[in-house]
């Protein structure tokens, strides 16, 4: 029991965290949501291709091509 | 994004549909955090034909003058597909009447309100959608009496109680 009361406070600082991230994330402006959108959007691609769902990455003339990969 | 909308804006300027809104989960994603989507939802009100029927063919053929392709259920409009969902019943006519007037960038554009969003993620009612509705609850600026009265107005009280008690 002890080492759960321990445990307790982390945990609940933990999910806090997580918590100011998301409310952090809700506060960017729209363009910046989008932009993040894109990111997962890459980091997800493969894996649904692999798994036969054919799904497009944006191409956003307001990110450079670089961005793109 | 931006061409995108500008492209949505120069079809209700050219009359081809008479409002458009953002919704689904790029809707959703104007309010709380970023939510993963590959396609742009766009639900439109749509000129009144002579036999009036509901039909997008003047919208994609002026696409497709354009340049603009189709994949699948949506277009491709500079880079982001885009699907467009006609209003096709009371809540979604409300919803884009009262959608809100925000801008990207230089661009001005709509999104819905987040209780509409929220009232048609319920009427929807998919596994998603369930998901949007505790997303919106937890982070988005949702007036409370507003979205009593679009729920009761569209008979969604009793689907409201059941995945938020």
């Amino acid at each position: 029991m002890e080492g759960m009361d321990k445990l307790k406070p982390e945990i609940a600082r933990l999910i806090a965290a997580k918590e100011q991230r998301r409310c952090k994330l809700a506060a960017l402006s729209f363009p910046e949501k989008v932009r993040i959108v894109v990111q997962l959007q890459r980091m997800v691609a493969p894996v649904l291709r692999a798994r036969g769902r054919p799904v497009r990455v944006w191409r956003l003339a307001e990110f450079t091509t670089d961005e793109h990969g | 994004m931006e061409k995108t909308l500008q492209v949505l804006t120069e079809l209700e300027h050219d009359g081809l549909l008479v409002r458009y809104a953002i919704g689904g989960a790029m809707g959703a994603t104007f309010y709380v955090e970023p939510v993963l989507t590959f396609d742009l939802d766009v639900f439109v009100i749509l000129p009144q034909t002579a036999g009036g029927l509901l039909t997008l063919a003047p919208i994609y053929d002026a696409l497709r003058a354009r340049g603009y392709t189709e994949e699948g259920e949506c277009v491709n409009i500079e880079g982001v597909p885009v699907q467009f969902l006609p209003a096709h019943n009371a809540l979604l006519e409300e919803a884009l009447a009262e959608a809100r007037e925000t801008s990207y960038g230089a661009t001005a554009t709509r999104v819905l309100r987040a209780e509409h969003l929220a009232a048609i993620a319920v009427q929807t009612g998919r596994d998603k959608d369930r998901e949007r509705v505790r997303l919106l609850l937890g982070h988005a600026p949702l007036d409370g009496e507003y979205l009593r009265a679009v729920l009761a107005r569209h008979n969604l009280e009793a689907r409201w109680k059941e995945w938020t008690s």
